[in-house]
């Protein structure tokens, strides 16, 4: 599959009961973030959701730098291909907890968890506290909830974001504010983006971006 | 055994009493249950008339060869009824509880009646059948509340498993949680009935031996070997049917089945 960072070849799935369906391909290069666009109920959620493999396509074959996703067991491919929700769950306990709990899992225990200056600096590029670490996360606003699931995303190190309308919930300064984050984060080490978003200010902020119209 | 009074058919045709009133109010609220009260009654004579005879026979032969079979029947038929009642389960789960009730059942059982009570021979059918019907039938519906239980609280908390497989947990981490408030939601009668037995409720089988001319002090015995073996009996049958089932809550890519996503 070349030198594609992520390809996805046919992803098939049903759209729903009247045999809508959901056929899409596509490749992000190193460095690229992939805008997906398209009319709401075309499967947009649904393509990132099958990319993070969190639902399974009914046909079709996607790659990770070459490597087959038949060939990487699901819990790995989750973790380097990070899905974020638009709803992103939030669980009982601190937001330090909620940063830190996949650290906790089977995949993951033998890893160092990361350092609290990591998690410090993420927090202030995107304009939250450092006290909130201590606070109940279910207390947690809407805008501050999809930033903290992004930092929970980030600090796994995944190669590839699938970031389902990340901005959403925020103020003009916070989404620039992420969006700058993101725009480092993508070429710090090649790594790349699939984004749906409706909001034209986002797609302007990375110059190494693609389109994938589908619906 | 001498307290021991034997009903005639005289006396067993006086019950007629005690339908004519339950029929009495049925026809007089117009509830509609006559049909199913006579029915119902001329069943429960004719299949306990039955049973008595069997179990006769079987006590008489006193073999394996009759007993296990007849337990694996037993077991058959409270694995049915159990998932008779579990309709909501995108599968079909009556292997799975079979295998949960025959195994806790069996090995509960064994313990009971091999090293706790030990009749001669050890596989004494009058002990045995007794002993594992009473498990089977608590079992049966502990483990039928468990594996709906699984279902349920998966089904209501599809976006919190998920949010945990995207973060790199594997199916079993993502649904431990729910697993273990389906196992205690099974459990849970169970151990309420060890805090009220003797206060509230006389079971069953110790007022049998107690009219059958049992000393009370030996039929509490018997009455607490069978309340904590129950218990025992009922955490390992729904251990067993949430850790043989949970994983068809998934794919074989380890996302969650569609079915499970429908309504």
């Amino acid at each position: 599959m070349g030198t594609a960072l992520l390809a996805f070849k046919d992803l098939t799935r049903p759209l729903d009961d009247e045999g809508r369906r959901l056929v899409v391909s596509g490749k992000i290069e190193p460095g690229e973030v992939l805008f997906v666009r398209g009319p709401s109920g075309a499967g947009k959620s649904t393509l990132l959701k099958i990319l993070g493999r969190i639902l399974t396509a009914s046909g079709g074959e996607a790659w990770l730098r070459g490597c087959s996703w038949k060939d990487i067991p699901a819990p790995q491919w989750r973790l380097k291909v990070q899905y974020v929700s638009q709803k992103p769950v939030v669980f009982d306990g601190t937001v330090e907890d909620n940063l830190l709990m996949p650290f906790r899992f089977r995949l993951l225990k033998h890893k160092p968890s990361p350092p609290r200056e990591q998690i410090k600096e993420y927090l202030e590029e995107l304009q939250l506290p450092a006290t909130l670490l201590d606070q109940p996360a279910k207390t947690l606003s809407g805008g501050e909830t999809a930033r903290m699931a992004l930092i929970r995303s980030l600090l796994l190190e995944p190669e590839v974001l699938l970031l389902d309308e990340p901005t959403a919930s925020l103020d003009e300064n916070n989404r620039q504010h992420l969006n700058t984050l993101l725009q480092y984060w993508v070429v710090e080490k090649p790594r790349g983006i699939v984004m749906v978003s409706h909001n034209e200010q986002d797609l302007q902020a990375f110059p190494k971006r693609n389109s994938l119209f589908i619906g | 055994m001498d307290g021991y009074i034997p009903i005639s058919n005289g006396q067993l045709l006086l019950t007629v009493i005690l339908v004519f009133i339950t029929g009495l109010i049925s026809a007089l609220l117009k509830l509609g249950l006559l049909r199913p009260l006579l029915w119902g009654t001329v069943r429960a004579f004719i299949q306990l008339t039955l049973i008595g005879y069997v179990l006769k026979y079987v006590f008489q032969w006193n073999t394996l060869w009759v007993i296990v079979p007849l337990l694996l029947l037993m077991s058959f038929i409270a694995a049915r009824e159990a998932t008779r009642r579990i309709t909501r389960i995108p599968y079909n789960p009556g292997l799975n509880t079979f295998l949960s009730l025959t195994a806790s059942t069996f090995v509960v059982g064994i313990i009971v009646v091999v090293l706790i009570i030990g009749p001669e021979p050890w596989y004494s059918a009058q002990v045995m059948i007794p002993i594992f019907g009473m498990l089977f039938g608590n079992s049966m519906n502990a483990v039928a509340l468990s594996l709906d239980r699984m279902y349920s609280e998966i089904h209501a908390n599809i976006e919190e498993v998920e949010q945990l497989l995207s973060l790199g947990a594997t199916p079993w981490e993502a649904v431990v949680g729910y697993i273990r408030k389906a196992v205690s939601a099974g459990m849970m009668p169970t151990i309420n009935s060890l805090m009220v037995v003797g206060l509230v409720s006389l079971p069953g089988m110790m007022t049998g031996q107690i009219l059958a001319g049992m000393n009370p002090q030996s039929a509490v015995r018997y009455q607490f070997v069978v309340l904590v073996m129950v218990a025992s009996c009922v955490a390992i049958g729904c251990l067993m049917i949430v850790l043989l089932s949970y994983r068809k809550m998934f794919d074989q890519d380890g996302s969650l089945v569609d079915d499970l996503r429908r309504n």
